[in-house]
């Protein structure tokens, strides 16, 4: 997994993400977007046709209070507090 | 030819059901409907696979 | 943080079918691509051909030998590990009285007891008298994006968990047609359910729809429904090729993703 910030502001943040896809990237939006303090998240990827950027690139936005790199770590967290959950709940059915 | 190793559809194994699917319905007088019932294949991409199948090497041999 | 809540509605070593509630669509729909394209399973590759006088061309053997399932233990290897099987098969000789001889997938011999066919009965190639098949293969550990005989998972997806409701009685003269929904209703209205298959109804209680032959009116007679959607409820169905087991293909899809999260969570920090 390679990063390439493309652009940095204290509340807003544009990184290429090299490697990963919509399976990743669409789990990673969505908890950013149940984060505190972030007031938006995208990212953009395109066809391997496209013959352009392919890689996706994720931008956030949050609000003055908090600082865009600072939510994107607490998103991955999130991630992965989810990911703990989640196969805890299984296991524990299974 | 030989038996589709997977359902083309979907990737589920259906060759694994292939010899008991000929002698019970393709060879025996059971029903075939049943058979793959019985078999457990259910959908019915997988069930084309075996319906419609037809073992061709013995036709080809003699003229390899 | 997350009280995910999960319930097996049907649970099987190859196939499974169950209710997660409480689940954001984006983290459902990542699991589901996990378990089809992420999670790597063994498959045969490459084959050293010894002798071939078959019916079929290398490239056809080696194309049904890869679509062969093979157990894939969790944790003993990484991406791009090989372990060699081989095959040798001969036709009938002179004297035995059949005319052909079938290379099975179990007749595979390999160098490692983790790594076998899951299934022993898939026809490879028809051998006749004078025939013979002889190849030695490397089956190599990856993932379903790289090509789909890799994929573990079979037919996996998820439905919406549906919840019926009776707003009330069908009006006499009202045409009387078939209601038909798939997947797993969640029983509300038990009072007004008649049984047919499938035990006395109570509420809760989770009916896949094949219980009632997937037509509403013959759950709820003569009654007028509507049928919502139980918002973050999904149900799983997951179905393995045999390489590994429901559980473990669950787990791994998750583990996959928690990897990435973690690896991007090192990354940022730096």
């Amino acid at each position: 997994m390679e990063l390439r910030v493309i652009e940095k502001e204290a509340t807003m943040v544009s990184i290429e993400i090299a490697g990963e896809d919509h399976t990743f990237m669409n789990v990673l939006k969505g908890a950013l977007l149940e984060t505190e303090g972030v007031t938006a998240a995208t990212y953009d990827m395109n066809p391997e046709q496209s013959g352009g950027q392919t890689d996706p690139v994720l931008t956030i936005k949050t609000d003055e209070h908090t600082d865009a790199l600072d939510a994107l770590e607490a998103g991955t967290e999130r991630v992965i507090q989810k990911s703990d959950d989640f196969e805890a709940a299984f296991e524990a059915a299974a | 030819m030989m038996v589709p190793v997977r359902c083309f559809t979907c990737g589920n194994v259906v060759g694994e059901h292939w010899e008991e699917f000929k002698t019970r319905a393709k060879e025996g007088d059971e029903d075939p409907e049943t058979v793959l019932d019985e078999l457990g294949v259910e959908r019915h991409c997988c069930r084309r696979m075996l319906v419609s199948h037809k073992d061709l090497v013995d036709i080809v041999a003699p003229y390899q | 943080m997350q009280d995910y809540e999960v319930e097996f509605v049907e649970r099987g070593d190859r196939e499974a079918r169950f209710l997660v509630r409480d689940i954001t669509p984006a983290f459902a729909n990542g699991i589901r691509r996990a378990m089809i394209a992420d999670v790597p399973t063994f498959s045969v590759d490459e084959l050293r051909v010894v002798e071939n006088s078959s019916v079929m061309f290398d490239e056809q053997i080696g194309l049904r030998l890869g679509l062969v399932p093979l157990t894939t233990p969790v944790d003993e290897f990484e991406v791009g590990d090989t372990v060699t099987l081989s095959l040798d098969v001969q036709g009938p000789g002179r004297e035995e009285s059949t005319e052909t001889v079938t290379a099975y997938s179990g007749d595979i011999v390999t160098s490692d007891p983790m790594v076998e066919p899951a299934d022993e009965n898939i026809p490879i190639i028809d051998l006749k008298p004078g025939q013979r098949l002889e190849l030695e293969a490397d089956a190599v550990l990856d993932r379903g994006r790289e090509h789909a005989k890799h994929q573990g998972g079979v037919a996996v997806g998820y439905r919406h968990l549906q919840r019926v409701e009776v707003v009330g009685e069908k009006g006499e003269f009202e045409d009387d047609e078939p209601h038909i929904l798939r997947g797993v209703i969640e029983e509300q209205e038990a009072a007004h359910a008649s049984a047919g298959s499938g035990g006395e109804p109570r509420n809760g209680e989770l009916v896949p729809t094949e219980a009632f032959d997937h037509d509403l009116t013959n759950r709820y007679p003569g009654k007028d429904l509507e049928v919502v959607d139980v918002p973050n409820a999904f149900v799983f169905h997951v179905e393995t090729d045999g390489s590994l087991s429901v559980d473990e293909l669950v787990t791994r899809a998750v583990d996959s993703l928690r990897g990435r999260a973690e690896e991007l969570r090192d990354a940022v920090q730096l």
